[in-house]
């Protein structure tokens, strides 16, 4: 809490912004919180909801390592997506419910960020009825991807490992994080005196450790949610 | 019979609608001992006409039986049994989180939340199996339930629930139901439904075959005698608020009788008596012919059972049973009518790979006396229906229709952001249904309330014959 204590106070305030602090809390504090309290990693997705506004549009952002980290490796990830453009096209046709996928690669890692309608598993589940054949060919380069591949015969298998890779998304208010933490741990008291939201929540530290890949908020809209349908029925383009 | 399916190794209750045994009682049981509860799963295979009842199998042979018996397995039943963790494992994740888990899927919020069932629903973990006794005559339920339960050290009644088919299949809302169900691929059925839907393949109820999605197959929990020819079955509490419906079907008459124009549409010439001829309640008046109109588009069938799409204008005593129809073209039957959300057939719809694939088997049965609309009580009591959802992957079948085409719209754009105003989760400030004219232009009603709240449930296995003999011959 702010101070207007004497040269001791402001030394104890002052001290957290310092580097050495930092580098010192990194390597030291973290660690010895980390070890006794350990930490699940959060789900990914969308949180549930039931409002029809929150189950449009919905992100997913899935990062997968690459097995061969190299630029080779890099390469045949370009590759095995620029080889099945068309048939990307074909599943966005036939699926209905996606307004826009990317494909970026950061680092050894391919991902995939894509914009959505709906329940997760459906729309995972019908991509694979559409072209489970692209996702083959770009999980076969991923990490683990053999454990679920081919997707037509490990479906539920496949959507979970997919579920697994999509990044968590943090709330917009500190609160909201805290109250995910507890329901993962069916923790239902509230949050103890580690939460100091004025501060950084250890519970957040300790997350963003077992959780490094994250998703800040769920996407802002600059405007309501609209379905992809909805979209192109109202521009006259069929749906 | 079948050359694809052994009918003897499925459970009866899977693709038999059991229609001359209208009384239905579900016995929700507990496993008090799990040695005792696997031999008696052995003893109700055994073919013995004493003690556990026998499990009623889809090959009756020459006899029709008496009464019939099925069960079905939770999660935790499974567990509980000593199912090895590696077969366990292999079981969907929608069943081994349990119905209650999946209640923002399914649209169990507010007076349908999980939080607000009533035992023995409130408490999940205890429901392990859910066994039904299907007979001719009441009494034969108790002769049936005094046998199952004989043996206090295998299993431990938490509950029942109990419901009766009405004559002509009518259910509380007083719309004729169980119509149709899916045909089956391999299955026999003399070509008695000619119901305009491809046949199903049996993947879409039974583990271990083709499914409706091209190249998908389902993942069958091991060992083989397990999960093969087993399936699962949502089964649901489902009240229904009957004077809601009926005073909601008021409230919207007088609101279209506001509309001339409308009322012209809705109502041609001849249209009114011939309503009125079918549902007489309150004699051939505009009022009571609009209250039906509603009715009939809300379902998509008039309540006699015509479906919309081949009458939109009247009932026809010719089709009351009718099911060969599809939603091509400029069908009269409204988007976001009951059976066409639930079902949109090869109509067109946003998620073009999904049509005809999330199809179920629906055994449902009304629980609660008949609500009677000339004299209405003061405090109506509880009434609904005992619902069965049957499908080889809930995830895909059953969530995935309740989420996205009941719950949220997303089949079609003129939808999406509504619900099923006969079943979804209305709120009377929010909801909305398009009742189509003539014209081509839409009537929006609004004001629905909720008319069906969910009181319990749970998502069960229903194992084959040789599964329920493995299952009682477990060591662990």
């Amino acid at each position: 809490m702010p101070s207007e204590g004497g040269l001791l106070d402001r030394f104890v305030d002052w001290l957290p912004t310092t580097l050495f602090f930092k580098r010192a809390a990194s390597w030291i504090l973290v660690p010895y919180w980390a070890h006794k309290t350990p930490v699940k990693p959060l789900p990914g997705g969308p949180h549930p909801s039931f409002e029809h506004g929150d189950n449009v549009q919905c992100m997913m952002n899935l990062i997968m390592p690459l097995k061969v980290k190299s630029p080779i490796g890099r390469a045949e990830a370009a590759l095995a997506i620029a080889q099945n453009k068309d048939a990307i096209y074909a599943g966005l046709n036939n699926v209905g419910t996606v307004h826009f996928a990317r494909f970026v690669i950061v680092g050894d890692n391919i991902c995939m960020f894509s914009v959505y309608d709906g329940d997760f598993t459906n729309y995972i589940r019908d991509f694979i009825a559409t072209i489970g054949s692209v996702f083959n060919a770009v999980v076969a380069l991923v990490e683990d991807g053999e454990d679920v591949t081919p997707c037509e015969k490990n479906v539920d298998a496949f959507i979970q490992w997919i579920h697994e890779r999509d990044l968590y998304q943090v709330p917009d208010t500190a609160t909201d994080f805290l109250r995910d933490q507890e329901a993962l741990n069916g923790d239902t008291a509230m949050s103890g005196n580690h939460d100091d939201l004025t501060l950084l929540p250890r519970k957040l530290v300790l997350q963003l450790r077992a959780n490094p890949n994250v998703s800040l908020g769920n996407g802002y809209r600059a405007y309501p949610g609209f379905s992809a349908a909805q979209v192109r029925e109202r521009l006259e383009l069929g749906w | 019979m079948s050359a694809m399916v052994k009918l003897a190794d499925l459970q009866g209750n899977i693709l038999r609608g059991y229609t001359k045994k209208p009384h239905v009682r579900y016995l929700i049981l507990e496993v008090a001992n799990p040695a005792a509860a696997r031999r008696w799963l052995a003893a109700s295979t055994s073919g013995r006409s004493d003690g556990v009842p026998q499990i009623t199998s889809g090959d009756w042979g020459a006899s029709k039986p008496d009464t019939c018996f099925n069960i079905g397995l939770t999660y935790e039943g499974l567990r509980t049994l000593g199912t090895p963790s590696a077969s366990l494992e292999m079981f969907p994740n929608e069943f081994i989180e349990g119905m209650t888990a999946r209640a923002l899927k399914l649209g169990d919020v507010g007076p349908s939340a999980p939080e607000t069932w009533p035992a023995p629903f409130n408490e999940p973990k205890r429901i392990h199996l859910i066994a039904t006794i299907y007979a001719e005559q009441p009494e034969q339920l108790n002769d049936v339930q005094k046998r199952a339960l004989a043996d206090t050290s295998a299993v431990t009644l938490v509950g029942t629930r109990e419901g009766y088919s009405f004559p002509d299949d009518r259910v509380h809302f007083g719309y004729r139901d169980n119509i149709m169900q899916p045909r089956f691929e391999g299955v026999h059925d003399a070509d008695r439904y000619a119901d305009g839907q491809p046949k199903a393949p049996l993947g879409t109820v039974l583990l271990g075959y083709r499914t409706n999605l091209e190249g998908l197959r389902w993942r069958v929990p091991e060992p083989e005698e397990l999960g093969h020819n087993g399936t699962f079955n949502a089964f649901r509490v489902l009240k229904q608020d009957v004077a809601g419906f009926e005073a909601y079907l008021d409230q919207a008459a007088d609101e279209l009788l506001k509309q001339p124009q409308a009322v012209g549409e809705l109502l041609p010439p001849g249209a009114e008596a011939k309503i009125g001829k079918v549902f007489s309640i309150e004699g051939v008046t505009p009022r009571s012919a609009l209250r039906e109109v509603v009715a009939a588009n809300l379902c998509g069938r008039w309540r006699d059972g015509t479906p919309l799409a081949l009458s939109a204008d009247v009932p026809d005593p010719e089709l009351v049973k009718a099911a060969n129809f599809d939603y091509v073209g400029e069908s009269r039957c409204p988007f976001g009518a009951h059976i066409r959300r639930s079902n949109p057939r090869g109509g067109k719809i946003v998620q073009r790979v999904a049509n005809n694939s999330r199809r179920l088997v629906r055994r449902g049965v009304p629980y609660g006396p008949a609500y009677d609309r000339t004299q209405p009580r003061q405090l109506e009591p509880e009434r609904g229906l005992l619902g069965n959802f049957i499908g080889a992957n809930l995830g895909a079948q059953f969530e995935a229709m309740s989420c996205d085409w009941l719950n949220l719209g997303l089949q079609d754009p003129r939808l999406t952001g509504s619900n099923d105003a006969l079943t979804g989760a209305n709120g009377t400030d929010s909801s909305w249904f398009d009742l189509p004219l003539k014209s081509g232009s839409t009537i929006r009603l609004r004001g629905l309330p909720r008319f069906v709240s969910t009181q319990g449930g749970a998502y069960a296995f229903l194992p084959s014959l040789r599964a329920i003999r493995y299952l009682g011959s477990l060591t662990t």
